[in-house]
């Protein structure tokens, strides 16, 4: 499957997945659009879409957190940078992405 | 000047920001793609980053200070200049 | 409920005590699983990507998909870690060793 029906596809999916849980994709075309092209990328090396920002462990369990939409398994976290760790969504009320800064969980203050 | 290193993935349009960030500044500085990097340095960078607590990339330490995630003011404050991009 | 909104789907005697297999009735993709005795209808296709989980895994009421483990109640079809997703669940009945499911209304929702 060449890059760009697959980066549709993956929008596809996406899009029910994060819709129920109070997101969206980013506003900022072109970073939805880099994002999700490197997600294909990966999906092609790995047989995965990993988050193209957060390492891979190597180790099962803790990788299959990071597979996008990796919402689910960081909800606190990202709820209150109320956007997720590479970008691709932010919440539904967010209009200006770049108003929202990446603040690792350690300074979020939720531990 | 102060030492400037940063782990970064060459899939995070964040790490490119950052690079830019202190190319931009003329402010030179060591890098190491995690994804492009063999197993034992993936290994070793893993437990530095679990050390610290962070949780993604761009990793920056800049002397002893650790910044983790794009944060332009904050480089800008450490490296002591004015107008952060 | 009318009578026609069951639709024959496999034989009782088919579905062993812990297991799961996938039907199709009328192009329909459902993953059919017995656990302790009762059997579950659910839709056959991941809530994350689609992956068939007929594959997948079942322990106790849990199933994990084999794409990315992602894992559900099959009672209810609740993702454990956000309920906000959710495999729908299908009704279902046994009458004369066949097994039976509601297409025409879900449960669970
Ligand atoms: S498709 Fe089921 S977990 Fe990804």
């Amino acid at each position: 499957m060449n890059v760009e029906s697959r980066k549709k596809a993956l929008r596809y999916f996406f899009d029910k997945v994060v819709g129920p849980l109070g997101y969206k994709f980013t506003p900022d075309g072109d970073l939805m659009d880099f994002l999700l092209e490197q997600e294909v990328m990966l999906e092609r090396k790995h047989g995965i879409p990993f988050c193209p920002c957060q390492p891979l462990s190597h180790d099962r369990l803790r990788d299959m957190k990071i597979v996008c939409p990796c919402i689910p398994f960081h909800r606190k976290h990202f709820d209150a940078i109320r956007r997720c760790w590479c970008g691709l969504f932010v919440h539904k009320d967010v209009t200006n992405p770049d108003s929202l800064p990446q603040i690792p969980l350690s300074e979020v203050g939720l531990e | 000047m102060k030492k400037v290193s940063m782990y970064t993935l060459s899939t995070c349009p964040w790490c490119r920001k950052t690079k830019k960030f202190f190319t931009e500044h003329n402010i030179p500085f060591d890098f190491i793609d995690y994804d492009l990097a063999d197993e034992a340095t993936q290994k070793r960078i893993m437990q530095e980053l679990d050390a610290n607590g962070a949780n993604g990339f761009p990793f920056v330490r800049i002397d002893e200070e650790v910044i983790v995630g794009y944060n332009p003011g904050r480089y800008a404050k450490l490296m002591g200049i004015g107008g952060a991009a | 409920m009318p009578r026609k909104d069951w639709i024959y789907v496999i034989d009782d005697a088919k579905m062993p005590e812990g297991g799961m297999v996938p039907v199709y009735p009328l192009g329909i993709n459902i993953l059919m699983a017995r656990v302790n005795g009762k059997v579950y209808a659910l839709e056959g296709r991941c809530a994350h990507m689609g992956c068939p989980l007929f594959n997948g895994m079942l322990e106790g009421t849990v199933l994990t998909c084999p794409c990315h483990d992602w894992r559900f109640n099959i009672q209810t079809g609740e993702f454990l870690d956000a309920s906000e997703l959710r495999l729908k669940v299908y009704q279902t009945r046994t009458e004369d060793g066949k097994l039976f499911v509601c297409l025409g209304q879900t449960e669970g929702l």
